[in-house]
């Protein structure tokens, strides 16, 4: 069966039940917001989206848009082992693998992510076993009418150059099984 | 006839067969690594481990002859953890590749550690034993000896199926590792069979590696068209592209499968595929050249010139068939010809056949039903029609001549036809069987089914067929498997 919770409203005042007085309260607040808006602009609370964003609070950050991240080197943590692409509900990243000379023998020849068609669900950072796709850049993307443009064009299409990167201050992570080799790479080099 | 019980079942057993064959005849799945059904035993594994009555420790099912009265277990809890200890051995040097290993889909350790398994290792990770990586062995292989999990299946295979004794194992215990006699390299024609039989991702051919995971892929049966033996293959692809053949075993024909026979599929995309039909150095498309052949054979018919029609062993029973129906009633000409093959002979003893052709075999009996003559005086003939390759061998003087070709040549006139890879075709190989291909990708919009461009050519002579290759071919006298 289900449960249901039977709520009493809440009875109106003699003030409020003639209307007169709230209608007056609520043109209050948006005169003052009016005159506001209209003699101190750099006190306007709200921003243009999407030309402009505010800063996202939290967890919130972490449901924007993609990236890789990178070795220490420069290569792209990811291998190319398809997760993200297999468990993909939309179906919108495409990967072509191909070998190396380096350390670790796999990389991604192609990554696209097709933005237009991403529902930003969080699956692919899930799924990653090398911690390398995350969505941690705080970017928000933008309408655009055009899917196959770049991102960078203000499109909606993400290649490698877009998605390989470093965040400002980042300090390189060192998990992910196939980042064992190259970290043990990197050490055998400096020593 | 020795009887045995396993899990309550009753069953009954061949003389000297092993416990494993037993079980896996009645649908009981033993799991297994080092068992190979077409190799020798050798019971190194231990993951084939159950319980027998009155014997104080498991057995391996897989070397334990069953013998009259055994009562086995192959799920009891001793076996379930025995199974879960012998994994966990398995895996404790195994490293943690999976993200760039190609055998993710297939690979026997994924599986039965989700099946019996499911523990977290109790070894530490830094102390893993560290091998050689990549190493290239022969023109098909990588080996990759830190994923190797000692079953030996393909040294075995080395010494028993091509028996060139390539690999071994050097040196013992946990240094143990899968070595090449530096002398010989693995040269041997069947060398991808060891990248299909190893249960993990040790051996992986260097071809598919990394072009695409197994479960993305479908696979089609179909049948190898590289020489007369007919073999019968698992073609796998996904979104119109051939990714890797691999052997369909079966008891008629063949168990294993040749390198050549795996690299077949480049020529679907090869930079020679004839992708317009050419004729005097201009390309056509198929509306153009139907019209451009018709012009050409009414013209030569008007002229009273003779015209030779000339069947090949290459191509597919459908295909001959209409050849001859367009020699016998469109063209009149009492001019058509076979070619001899050579001798049918399996040269190495395992599968590869003296033969090149794939259906000798379907052009004998199309011979004998329709009382076709071998070519002898071709040189006579004012203008020749057949495939390119059988004239190659034949010497014909270039300007004279319609030829069916896959792939680009210098032949003035030259009609594209789709692969046995991109249409349907009847072969009947060295044995007798009958055989199909299957359509897996789609042809260059521009080439041609043969019997299709016949029968369109046929109609602009308004000669209208009315017969179907189901009857006639049914009419032949194959060999049906089974029989």
């Amino acid at each position: 069966m289900i449960r249901t919770k039977k709520l009493d409203e809440k009875k109106l005042n003699f003030w409020e039940s003639i209307y007169i007085v709230e209608i007056v309260k609520g043109l209050v607040v948006t005169m003052r917001h009016f005159f506001i808006n209209l003699f101190f602009p750099s006190r306007i609370i709200t921003v243009s989206y999407p030309e402009e964003n505010l800063p996202l609070i939290g967890n919130a950050k972490l449901k924007s848009l993609h990236r890789i991240k990178l070795r220490k080197d420069g290569s792209p943590k990811c291998v190319a082992c398809m997760m993200c692409a297999t468990i993909c509900p939309s179906k919108c990243i495409y990967i072509e693998a191909d070998e190396t000379e380096n350390y670790v023998e796999k990389y991604p020849k192609v990554f696209n992510i097709d933005m237009s068609k991403c529902v930003m669900c969080g699956l692919c950072v899930e799924a990653c076993p090398e911690d390398a796709i995350s969505m941690d850049t705080g970017e928000i993307v933008g309408g655009s009418y055009d899917r196959f443009r770049n991102y960078k064009n203000g499109g909606l299409f993400l290649t490698k150059n877009e998605l390989f990167r470093h965040l400002p201050h980042e300090t390189i992570s060192k998990s992910g099984a196939a980042n064992r080799l190259a970290n043990k790479y990197l050490e055998d080099k400096n020593d | 006839m020795p009887k045995i019980n396993v899990d309550g079942k009753d069953l009954i057993a061949n003389d000297g067969e092993s416990i494993l064959n037993v079980c896996e005849r009645n649908g009981i799945y033993i799991p297994r690594y080092c068992y190979h059904p077409s190799l020798s035993v050798a019971g190194n594994c231990r993951m084939c481990l159950v319980e027998i009555e009155k014997m104080p420790k498991l057995q391996t099912a897989c070397s334990t002859i069953a013998s009259e009265g055994m009562v086995v277990k192959t799920d009891s809890e001793k076996v379930r953890k025995a199974r879960k200890d012998v994994l966990e051995f398995l895996l404790i040097n195994h490293p943690l590749d999976c993200s760039i290993c190609d055998q993710v889909g297939e690979c026997f350790l994924q599986d039965y550690y989700f099946t019996y398994g499911l523990r977290k290792s109790r070894f530490k990770l830094e102390n893993k034993n560290q091998k050689q990586k990549r190493r290239e062995v022969g023109k098909y292989l990588v080996l990759d000896n830190e994923r190797c999990i000692l079953c030996t299946r393909c040294v075995r295979f080395s010494n028993e199926v091509t028996k060139t004794d390539e690999l071994f194992v050097n040196s013992r215990g946990d240094r143990a590792f899968i070595d090449i006699s530096p002398e010989k390299g693995v040269t041997n024609k069947y060398s991808l069979n060891i990248a299909d039989i190893c249960p993990v991702g040790a051996f992986t051919s260097k071809d598919f590696r990394f072009k695409q995971r197994v479960y993305m892929l479908q696979t089609t049966k179909s049948i190898c068209t590289l020489c007369a033996t007919g073999c019968k293959i698992n073609i796998w692809h996904n979104n119109n592209t051939i990714y890797r053949i691999t052997p369909e075993p079966n008891i008629y024909t063949n168990t294993w499968m040749c390198d050549d026979g795996r690299m077949n599929y480049k020529i679907v995309n090869s930079s020679e595929r004839l992708t317009h039909s050419m004729i005097n150095g201009t390309e056509y498309n198929k509306r153009q050249t139907v019209k451009q052949v018709f012009n050409k054979l009414s013209k030569a018919m008007d002229d009273k010139l003779r015209i030779a029609v000339v069947l090949s062993n290459y191509l597919s029973i459908e295909d001959n068939i209409s050849l001859i129906y367009l020699a016998k009633n469109v063209l009149k000409t009492p001019y058509i010809f076979s070619i001899e093959s050579n001798q049918q002979k399996i040269e190495d003893g395992i599968l590869i056949n003296s033969d090149k052709s794939p259906n000798s075999n379907g052009i004998k009996l199309l011979v004998k039903k329709y009382g076709i003559k071998d070519i002898s005086e071709y040189a006579e003939y004012d203008i020749v029609i057949g495939f390119y390759e059988d004239i190659k061998n034949l010497r014909i003087s270039l300007v004279k001549t319609i030829l069916f070709s896959y792939k680009k040549s210098s032949y003035p006139c030259l009609i594209a036809l789709k692969t046995y890879f991109e249409t349907d075709g009847s072969f009947i190989n060295w044995q007798g069987y009958l055989r199909k291909t299957a359509k897996v990708v789609n042809s260059p919009e521009n080439t041609f089914d043969l019997h299709h461009f016949l029968m369109e050519v046929s109609h602009l002579f308004a000669v209208y067929p009315d017969f179907n290759f189901k009857g006639i071919i049914k009419d032949l006298k194959y060999k049906e498997e089974g029989q």
